[in-house]
This record gives C-alpha cells, sequence and structure tokens, in this order.
C-alpha cells in the first residue's frame, strides 16, 4: 500500500509529521486570527444588558394593557396553605380572576394594605395557575415522618368529597367512586386508624339542626338566618367582611375539627391511647383546612385534657398530597381491593355523603331538622331536595315543617355568590332561615386543594363529582344523620345530647372580627 | 421620545404580589437561583442581587399606634446625574437621554468603585464569576425606547407603579398627595435626593422607616467629585511649570558628582 | 546562586519568602479561574478590601518616598540627599509594581484592563488615578533604566536616557502629586458613606500631603532596615536632617485638618463616644500629635532610636489614615462587617515577599545604595522585614 511505504519510509514521515505540526500551528493561528477578528468586529447587539428574556404577549403592547389578565394575587410566605414557585409564575392573571371574580376577595379591601396580606385561603388561585406556581404548602413529609415514628398512632380522617376526585389522580374518571380503595391505600401506608370525616359530618348537621330550631323557636337568642360553617374559607371571609354578621354564623365546628377534638378526647378513651401519642391527621379537598386547624382555638382536646400541647387536627393534607404520597411509595390506588373505614368513627348516613356538595350542609340538616321537629323520618321529597341542588350560583328552597311552618333556606357556593345573599341579609330583605356557604364553587368538591385539571375547573367536572355523591347517597339505607348507630352510641356514651355542655366544649367554637385587618374600600386611596 | 421617563411608586398602593419582581426576571432573562424560589423565605427584607434587579422588601412599622405592612419595590433609582456613571472609568455606566442609566458589559473592567460610588447601595456584582459583570435595572430601555413602560410598571396589577414623563410623574404625585394629605408624608422621596432620581416614591410611612438611605445630598454626587476633578489640568500644567522653573534655577547648585562613582550593588555575601 | 552576572543569595528566610510567593501566586490563580467570591470575604456592601485599601492605598502612599524624595534631592538640589535617592526611587518603583498587580487581581474583568485608555471617562476620578498611575510607573522605570543601563553597561542608552531625565524627573513628580491627591479623591463622592469626621472636599490634599511628608520617614526607614540587614552604617545624619522636613509639613497637615473639622463643623462628632470616634483620635493622637511631638523635643530626634520611632509612628499613621478611610469610615454605610479572609492575606503576603525579593535582588546587582568605606564584617545576611 502506497500510504504505508510512505510512512514507512524515515524521510517521508519526518515530512508527514512536520506538516502536520504545520496543519495544527496554522489552524490553531487561523483559530486564533477568526477569534480576534470575531472579537473586534461590530457587535449588533444592544449595548447593554438586559432585556434579552420574553414576555407574554400582552405586556409587549405599549400603554394599556387588559385590565383582567396581569399580574398575579400576593400570597404571603407564611401564608399557612398555599405557596408559590416564583420561577414557575408566567403573570398570566388567572389567580388573580378567580380571586377577584370567583371569591370576590382580591380588590375588595382598600390600600394600603394594613398588617397581613388578605387571603382566605380557599386555594382556588392553585386551581387556576397553569403552571403550577401556585400550590398547596407541603406538609406530606410531616405525615411520612409521623408514619415511621413507632411511637405515634396515627389517625387519619377523610373528608366527604376525596372519595370522588381522588381517582382522577390514577386515571379513573372525575367522580369516580373511591372510597374503599382510599381506606386500603391508607391503611397501607400504614395508618393506625383511618375515620370517615363523614361521621364527623353526621355530627354536625345533628348540633347544627339542633342550633337551628333553637334559634327559630327564640331559645338561642341569636339571629336568623343561621349560616353554615363548615367553610373554613367562607369563615374567614364572613370574619373579615362582614363581621357584623358573625352571630348568624353557626357556631358548630366544621366536621374536621369535630373529628380532630373527638379523636383526641373519645377515642383515645375508647381505644385507650395517650392523646400526647396520637398525630391527627385529615385528607382534605381543601387548603383553607390547613389554616382552619392551625386557628389557636381548634384545641379543644387540650381544654379537655389541661394539656397545652394538643392540637385538634395535626397535619392537614390536601387530595393532591395524598395522591403524591401514594405515587411516591408506588401504591396504584385503582388496583387496590376496596376496605371498610374503621368501626369506631367511620359510619356515614347519605346525609353525611352529601356534605361534599354545595347544597349538601343544607340537605342533610334538613332532613334531620324534619325528625327533631316532628319525630318521623322525613318524606321522599326530604331525601331528593332538588332546588338546592345543582350548579347555580345562588339557589332557595322552602320546605313545609309541620308544627313550624315554611322553612325558607338559601344555598350559595363561591364567594361572589356569598357576597350577594350577605349583602341581602345586611339589608335584611331575605326571608331566609338558614343559608349555606361553600367558599369554593361546586362545594367541597371544587375545593382548593382538589385535584388539578389540564384547564381551570369547568361546571362539567365538579357536575360529574357531585352526581357521583348523590349516587351514594341514594345507594345508602340510613340517608338522615340521626340514623348513624354509631353516633347515637357517641351521644349515649359521650355527648349526651346535642349542645350538651361536653358538646358545647368540644365540638362548638366562635368567630373573630377581623375587620382590623382590612381596610373598607370606600377609604381606599 | 427625548423626555426623561420616570417611575412614581406608590407604596400605599402595593400588597407585595411582586408580579414586579417576576416580569423583570422574564423580560431580562435572568435566572435566578433557589434562594427566589417559592418556598417560605425568611422574614427579612429580600436583597437585590445580580439575577434578581428588583425586590420587594416587606416591612412592619408602627404606625399611629398601631402596627402595619409596607412592601417597598427596590431597584436602581436612575439618578438624573449617576454618581456610578461619573465614577466609571471606562463609560461603562452611561445615563440615556430616555432616563434609564444602563450598564454596558463589554466596556467594563470590574474595578467596582461604582458601587463605592452610588449613595443607593444597588449596584451588585457577580462575586462567584471569573469575569464579573456589575447589574442592577437596566430600566427596560428598549421597552422605552419602543414606547412601552419598563415590564415591571406593565405588570403591576394595582397601579402602585406608575410610569411617564418626569414632570408629569411629579405632578402626579403632588396631587396625590394634595386629594389625600390625611394618608402621605409630605415628601417625596428622588425628588431632590442625589440630584433627584427617575424613580420617585410616595409613602404613608416616614421614609427612613421603611429602609430608605438617608443623608442622600440633593446636590448631584458628580459635582463634589467634579469641584475636586477639574482642578487636574491646572494643576498638572501649573505644578509642573513650577518645578520646571525651580529645576533650572536650582541646577547652578548642582555640583558635578559621578554617580557612578557614588553607588554600587551591595555584596551580599558578607 | 550565580547565573551568568547576576547573584541571589538563597537564604533559609528568603526561601521562606519564595514559598509565600509561591502560594499566592497559586491562590491568585484560583482566583482568576473561580472567580473574586471564591478567594476573598468581598460582598456588595464592601467592594472594596485588603487589597484595594491595603495593598494599592496604601502600597501607594508608602511608595510616595519616591516622589518626595526626587523633588528635594533632584529639583531642589539638596545634593547631600544623594546617596538615598536611588534607594527611595528604587523602593518606589517596586511599591507601584505591586500595587499594579494588587488592582489586576483585584479587577473582575482584567482583561478589560486597557479600556480606559480609549474610553475616556474623564470624569472619574478612578481615570485620573489609572492614567497617573500608568504614566508614573513607565516614568520610574524609564528613571530605573539609568542605574539598568549603567549596570549592563550601555552607555548611549544611558545617556539618552539622561538627557529625557530632566523631563522625566518633572513627570515623575507632578503624576504622583496629582493621583496622590486623586486617591483621596476617590472617597469624595462617598458622601454619605464615608464618616463625616473623614469625608471632606479636602480628602485629596490629605492624601497627597500625607503621602508627600511620609517620604523622608519611609526614607528612614527603609534606610535603616537595609543597613541592618546588610551590616552596613545608616545614614543617620541625613535622616535626622531629614525630620525637619517631615516636621514642618506634619504641622500643616494637623493645623489643617482642625480648621476642616471647624469647617464642616464635625468637632462635635470626635467625641461622640462612637467606634469611628476614638479610631480618629487614635489616629490623630497617636499618630500625628505623637511624631510632631517627638520631632520637635530634641532630646528625642537627635537620638537615632528616637527619630527611628517618630519615623515609624508616622509611616503607621498613614497605613492607618488609609485603613480608617476605606473600613472604618464606610463600616456603617455597609451595614455589615468585613475580615479579609485567609486567602486574601496571603495574596497581600506574598505580594509584600515578593517586594522584598526584588529589592535585595536589585540592590545586590544594580548600584543603588552608596559605597560603603568600611563595611562591617558579619556572617549570613537578613532582609530587611519591609521595602
Amino acid at each position: 500500500m502506497e500510504a504505508r511505504t510512505n510512512a514507512m519510509d524515515p524521510e517521508k514521515r519526518e515530512l508527514t509529521r512536520r506538516s502536520f505540526l504545520k496543519m495544527v500551528a496554522g489552524s490553531g493561528l487561523l483559530l486564533g486570527l477568526s477569534g480576534l477578528l470575531g472579537g473586534c468586529m461590530e457587535d449588533k447587539s444592544p449595548a447593554y444588558v438586559g432585556g434579552k428574556g420574553w414576555l407574554p404577549y400582552q405586556y409587549d403592547l405599549p400603554g394599556h394593557l387588559p385590565a383582567q389578565v396581569r399580574g398575579r394575587v400576593p400570597i404571603d410566605p407564611d401564608n399557612p396553605s398555599l405557596s408559590r414557585d416564583d420561577q414557575k409564575c408566567v403573570l398570566c392573571g388567572q389567580c388573580l380572576e378567580v380571586c377577584q371574580s370567583v371569591q370576590s376577595v382580591y380588590g375588595y379591601y382598600g390600600l394600603p394594605v394594613i398588617d397581613e396580606t388578605i387571603c382566605i385561603h380557599c386555594g382556588q388561585c392553585s386551581l387556576f395557575c397553569p403552571t403550577g406556581a401556585i400550590r398547596e404548602r407541603d406538609h406530606t413529609q410531616e405525615v411520612l415522618a409521623a408514619l415511621a415514628d413507632e411511637s405515634k398512632f396515627v389517625v387519619v380522617q377523610t373528608a366527604p368529597a376525596t372519595r370522588v376526585s381522588l381517582g382522577e389522580e390514577f386515571g379513573l374518571p372525575p367522580g369516580a367512586w373511591v372510597e374503599g380503595q382510599q381506606v386500603a391505600a391508607l391503611r397501607k401506608l400504614g395508618f393506625d386508624a383511618v375515620l370517615d370525616t363523614n361521621f364527623a359530618a353526621d355530627l354536625t348537621v345533628m348540633e347544627e339542626a339542633t342550633e337551628l330550631i333553637k334559634r327559630i323557636k327564640g331559645e338561642a337568642k341569636r339571629p336568623l338566618p343561621q349560616f353554615t360553617s363548615c367553610s373554613p374559607g367562607w369563615v374567614k371571609f364572613c370574619e373579615y367582611f362582614y363581621p357584623e354578621l358573625l352571630p348568624h354564623l353557626s357556631s358548630c365546628k366544621s366536621p374536621q375539627q369535630m373529628l380532630g377534638a373527638l379523636v383526641k378526647t373519645y377515642y383515645a378513651g375508647r381505644r385507650g391511647v395517650d392523646p400526647g401519642n396520637i398525630v391527627s391527621v385529615s385528607v382534605m379537598p381543601c387548603t383553607a383546612k390547613k389554616f382552619e386547624a392551625r386557628r389557636p382555638e381548634m384545641n379543644a382536646s387540650a381544654k379537655y385534657w389541661q394539656r397545652q400541647d394538643l392540637r385538634d387536627v395535626d397535619v392537614v393534607l390536601t387530595t393532591r398530597e395524598l395522591a403524591r404520597i401514594l405515587k411516591e411509595k408506588q401504591i396504584d390506588l385503582a388496583a387496590l381491593p376496596e376496605e371498610q373505614y374503621d368501626q369506631l368513627m367511620g359510619e356515614k348516613t347519605g346525609g353525611a355523603v352529601i356534605f361534599g356538595a354545595t347544597g349538601g350542609v343544607m340537605e342533610a340538616a334538613v332532613r334531620t331538622a324534619y325528625f327533631f321537629i316532628t319525630g318521623e323520618d322525613p318524606p321522599a321529597s326530604f331525601l331528593n331536595l332538588t332546588p338546592v341542588r345543582g350548579l347555580a350560583g345562588v339557589k332557595e328552597a322552602a320546605v313545609e315543617m309541620p308544627g313550624v311552618g315554611t322553612l325558607r333556606v338559601a344555598v350559595c357556593h363561591g364567594m361572589a355568590n356569598g357576597r350577594k345573599v350577605l349583602e341581602a341579609v345586611r339589608r335584611k330583605e331575605t326571608p331566609w332561615h338558614f343559608v349555606e356557604f361553600m367558599a369554593c364553587p361546586g362545594g367541597c368538591i371544587g375545593g382548593g386543594g382538589q385535584p388539578r385539571t389540564a384547564v381551570p375547573p369547568t361546571d362539567a367536572l365538579r357536575a360529574q363529582r357531585i352526581a357521583a355523591l348523590y349516587r351514594a347517597d341514594a345507594s345508602l339505607g340510613k340517608r338522615s344523620s340521626y340514623e348513624n348507630a354509631e353516633l347515637a352510641a357517641l351521644y349515649q356514651g359521650f355527648l349526651k345530647h346535642p349542645m350538651s355542655e361536653l358538646a358545647e366544649e368540644l365540638l362548638h367554637t366562635r368567630y373573630y372580627s377581623r375587620a382590623d385587618k382590612l381596610r373598607p374600600l370606600s377609604l381606599a386611596g | 421620545m427625548g423626555r426623561s421617563q420616570a417611575v412614581l411608586v406608590d407604596i400605599t398602593k402595593c400588597v407585595g404580589c411582586e408580579s414586579c419582581v417576576v416580569a423583570c426576571r422574564l423580560y431580562n432573562d435572568l435566572k435566578p437561583g433557589p434562594r427566589a424560589g417559592g418556598e417560605a423565605k425568611p422574614d427579612g427584607p429580600a436583597e437585590l442581587a445580580p439575577d434578581r434587579w428588583t425586590v420587594v422588601q416587606s416591612f412592619r412599622v408602627e404606625k399611629d399606634g398601631s402596627r402595619v405592612r409596607r412592601f417597598v419595590k427596590r431597584q436602581c433609582f436612575h439618578c438624573l446625574d449617576p454618581a456610578c456613571a461619573s465614577a466609571c472609568f471606562a463609560k461603562a455606566l452611561q445615563k440615556t437621554p430616555e432616563g434609564p442609566v444602563v450598564y454596558n458589559e463589554k466596556l467594563c473592567v470590574g474595578c467596582r468603585y461604582c458601587m463605592i460610588a452610588c449613595p443607593f447601595e444597588v449596584l451588585r456584582y457577580e462575586w462567584d464569576k471569573p469575569f464579573p459583570r456589575v447589574l442592577k435595572c437596566q430600566m427596560c430601555l428598549a421597552r422605552i425606547a419602543n414606547d412601552q413602560m419598563p415590564a415591571c410598571v406593565s405588570a403591576c396589577p394595582t397601579g402602585a407603579l406608575t410610569f411617564g414623563d418626569r414632570d408629569k410623574i411629579i405632578a402626579e404625585a403632588r396631587q396625590r398627595q394634595y386629594s389625600r394629605p390625611d394618608l402621605y408624608v409630605s415628601q417625596i422621596y428622588g425628588l431632590t435626593e442625589a440630584g433627584g432620581t427617575s424613580w420617585l416614591y410616595l409613602s404613608d410611612v416616614p421614609f427612613e422607616r421603611l429602609g430608605f438611605p438617608t443623608g442622600v445630598p440633593e446636590r448631584p454626587l458628580p459635582e463634589y467629585t467634579w469641584a475636586v476633578l477639574r482642578w487636574t489640568p491646572h494643576l498638572f500644567v501649573g505644578w509642573g511649570a513650577l518645578l520646571a522653573v525651580m529645576y533650572l534655577y536650582n541646577r547652578r547648585r548642582a555640583v558635578a558628582h559621578s554617580e557612578e562613582e557614588m553607588y554600587a550593588p551591595v555584596d551580599a555575601e558578607e | 546562586m550565580e547565573v551568568g552576572n547576576w547573584s541571589f543569595r538563597i537564604t533559609l528566610p528568603r526561601v521562606v519568602l519564595i514559598g509565600l510567593v509561591l502560594v499566592a501566586a497559586l491562590t491568585a490563580l484560583y482566583r482568576f479561574i473561580f472567580g473574586l467570591g471564591a478567594v476573598t470575604n468581598l460582598s456588595d456592601q464592601w467592594p472594596w478590601g485588603l487589597w484595594i485599601g491595603f495593598d494599592l492605598l496604601c502600597g501607594i502612599a508608602l511608595a510616595g518616598g519616591g516622589f518626595s524624595t526626587a523633588l528635594i534631592v533632584h529639583v531642589l538640589h539638596r545634593d547631600k540627599y544623594l546617596p538615598v535617592a536611588r534607594a527611595a526611587l528604587l523602593t518606589s518603583l517596586i511599591g507601584y509594581l505591586v500595587a499594579l498587580v494588587s488592582l489586576f487581581l483585584d479587577i473582575g474583568r482584567w482583561y478589560n484592563f486597557w479600556r480606559p485608555f480609549f474610553f475616556w471617562g474623564y470624569h472619574s476620578v478612578l481615570f485620573e488615578v489609572f492614567w497617573c498611575i500608568s504614566l508614573y510607573t513607565l516614568v520610574q522605570i524609564l528613571e530605573f533604566g539609568e542605574v539598568f543601563f549603567e549596570r549592563v553597561r550601555a552607555p548611549v542608552l544611558k545617556g539618552l536616557l539622561q538627557k529625557l531625565m530632566p523631563l522625566l524627573l518633572i513627570l515623575g513628580i507632578v503624576l504622583p502629586t496629582l493621583h496622590q491627591s486623586s486617591l483621596g479623591s476617590l472617597y469624595v463622592i462617598a458622601v454619605n458613606k464615608l464618616h463625616p469626621l473623614w469625608w471632606s472636599m479636602l480628602l485629596p490634599f490629605f492624601f497627597v500631603w500625607s503621602a508627600f511628608f511620609l517620604g523622608p520617614a519611609m526614607v528612614t526607614l527603609e534606610g535603616t532596615l537595609a543597613a541592618r540587614a546588610y551590616r552596613r552604617e545608616p545614614e543617620t545624619p541625613l535622616f535626622r536632617s531629614l525630620t525637619r522636613v517631615t516636621l514642618g509639613m506634619m504641622l500643616v497637615y494637623l493645623a489643617v485638618k482642625l480648621i476642616d473639622l471647624g469647617y464642616r463643623g464635625a468637632f462635635p462628632r470626635l467625641f461622640e463616644g462612637s467606634f469611628e470616634s476614638h479610631m480618629y483620635l487614635v489616629e490623630m493622637v497617636g499618630f500625628v500629635i505623637l511624631p510632631i511631638i517627638m520631632y520637635a523635643v530634641p532630646a528625642i530626634s537627635r537620638k537615632t532610636w528616637g527619630v527611628l520611632a517618630a519615623s515609624c509612628l508616622v509611616v503607621g499613621g498613614v497605613v492607618f489614615n488609609r485603613l480608617n478611610v476605606v473600613f472604618t469610615g464606610m463600616a456603617k454605610a455597609a451595614g455589615q462587617p468585613y475580615f479579609p479572609s485567609v486567602w486574601e492575606f496571603l495574596i497581600t503576603l506574598g505580594m509584600w515577599s515578593a517586594l522584598i525579593l526584588v529589592y535585595c535582588f536589585l540592590v545586590e546587582n544594580f548600584p543603588i545604595l552608596p559605597k560603603e568605606k568600611h563595611s562591617s564584617p558579619g556572617e549570613g545576611d537578613k532582609c530587611p522585614e519591609r521595602g
């Protein structure tokens, strides 16, 4: 071969090496020269740093920008419910839109701010945020740590609304009923007790219906209409914007807090567990529940046992956080067998199941109130109270209560609708005895902690979840809260009767005006 | 354009959403590290950084006997007669006719004299880079030159930021103070500080309690330097001439001596 | 160690110094690769630290012996000081080189160092400093060229330089006068940052004046040290007569300082009890008034130790003053403390070690120190602690 012969020839090889080195040196020189030339060339880029990024299209327009799509809501770094990742925010303005238009919070207080960022923790912004920048404050690590701690007795309760949405995180359609799988998954995670918030929902109905009747009969010396108090976002909204209407709020705690209070008192006693060793976890569709659990007055068990360190609910997880834990532990919810809730504080009736839907609390309360007043089971029309069902913003109904007369009720969801109702109540123009408020559109099934969808949640999605709840209600033998046998046992052996002294201590609360935290709009600068 | 543009920051209207911070990051393609992330930051004012040209600082202050919280957007003040630009000996920092004081990294030597000179201490240096730049708000010069407002202003949802001709901005500020004398303090920060700045602030809390630098002279800072520096040529010529005359005059006294005889290398071996 | 015509004796102290220089060089390499933040404790609140505050500002001031000696010897033709002239000029040159190296280490975008030659930010004090220091270093190198060509025996070049010498000498006084003062002017713009005890429109005057009266003291100090190191007789009579220059200028300095304080109404701040006021009092009493007294009292100024001690105080005082301006006076504005990192100290140490080594090499190989009439024998040598 020619090349080989050349290479073997010492003289030729010398030449090749030399030319090779020449080539390397030459190309190096060329490279250096071109680099030098390139460096000296006039650079066309602007002669200052910055301005090389992009902005969403609407900001590149001079002057006037569409008012409804810009900026974002303020989220305080110490917000107990929500956090935001600045690196993901694109300033689309969706959070602002939902906070202002759907919840009527942002823009409904005067500036300058006083000393806190006004937030009802409803978490709707986290559902509407297209990039996932806003999300719940993550408490999964606390739960995992408690589960890993052998000395802790970890109790979990699950809200009515998570069982029709958790499946969505595992590929099931909206409204898929995963109650049994959820229980199985929680047991698999290692929770020592799996309780049903529905049990406390039934309890809430018993207490709230009793309170309603007392108000109507004039025994309670509290004004009508009575407002429901299950939705912590709504409660904070009322404390902020309508403090003068706080006496209308039912003194009942939300089911989460009722169950939390009972877990560390009644339940601990029955199971013989030191309440100090119990970690009380709840799985909620709601971000505001994280705030509610941290309200200083939510420590009934501490007062009961005279132990300062107790909190009724220690950690609140949202549906999304539970799904995250399950995925992290590689538990496929859809593939799990169905299991039952624990026997103690695990029973529910249809009245509790529908708590997750707008109008549900009202319907359940009406069923039980009928029983309390008449001593008889409610007729079929009460078991299917269609006027308070559905996704209309404000719903009204009038039902005949034998011996009392016409009971007029109203139901609203989304605080913009709530605001309309409240304004009417403030003007004393309303005939209602009882009004249900839910902070989130659709009720708890549309809560800020529910699985996120590709687009902001729609009414179609909400309707599917709601339909699943009513189907479950219809399929249950016991439809009204007073029929709950475990509940009857609770009253018999512990609380005695609704609104007893002990029930007041554990299950009822009071509210505080937050009017000093925000400036009325009319005085805004 | 040609007229100097300015931004009015009305602290009473800020809710602390930090939209401006995000807009700045997006428009200027800044990639802040994890400390700018969403997790709770320690309760203390956020600080400007090479990758954060604007921040919103939160202050809890006493006002009329109660504690209130105020948010203050911070960025370069864009002085009318900027100390940093006068301090730069390579012309890397320059005041543009539109108002912004901009930085050209190609000219920068990295001596950081600008940082010594800046009375508001807004310049940030890339300490961890081999060829660090001095970074700060550029007031979105490209947008201003294109008849747009700075990115932060355009993203503000509450109207806390207003952009326009400096004259009109001052008139607007005075109008607000006039219509709400109960609310605002009488000072407009930036009106006279350091000879006037392109970012002006209105507040209902005295500025010194919101971390604004006090004691910034009203005279433009470059004037101080210039008062000294302008003597340089005179000194050079005058002192040089004097020395020359003295040299010539004193040469008479020179005694001839051989330098080669006088000095010698030291012998270290001893 | 001898290579050709050149000799450099390697002794233990010199090995240590060489080691320090090597450590500093490695640190400098690390700094160039990983940035200032990796090596220094500098921050956005403390943009200037040890290298600028000490190596540059103090180094340049200490090198002030060059121009004051040049003025006294070559312009005023006080020829009796000729024996110390070359040494003074040499230390000045090495001092400037150290300052330039430290500046080069300190600037972030060092490949742009030539920019100010072409983009004239003439409104900046630093512009004047930069030009003057660059030109003056060049002038000093040319001045040293005379000595160099004398040693390497190139009479033509030496003659050429000698012809240029009057111009070089005058430039070599005008330029340092300008930039010594400009180093003070640097801080004139820090109106609201530098503590009012130090901030003054007269900062440039104080800087150039102190750099000038520092010269004789510095010559005394380094002459004594060099004499010790090389077992020679110090030029005590010369040093003693130089004290009169220092004394006179320091009296003026003190007077102007007091008048300035009074004019600016800063007298009350003297006794405000703050850290700054204490430091200021120490600076003025310990390093200005005390040496003035020592120089003025014949019982002290006649003694060799007296002159030496007073000179040490003057030199220390100027260093103290520069550090006060850069650090003490700026601390409040910075809002947080600064203390140089180990690496910053190592680099500084390495540079001053290099200065000593270069000084030793040059005086041992070039005709810089006066010819000895009688040299006292002794074994080993000790390098001066300080140039």
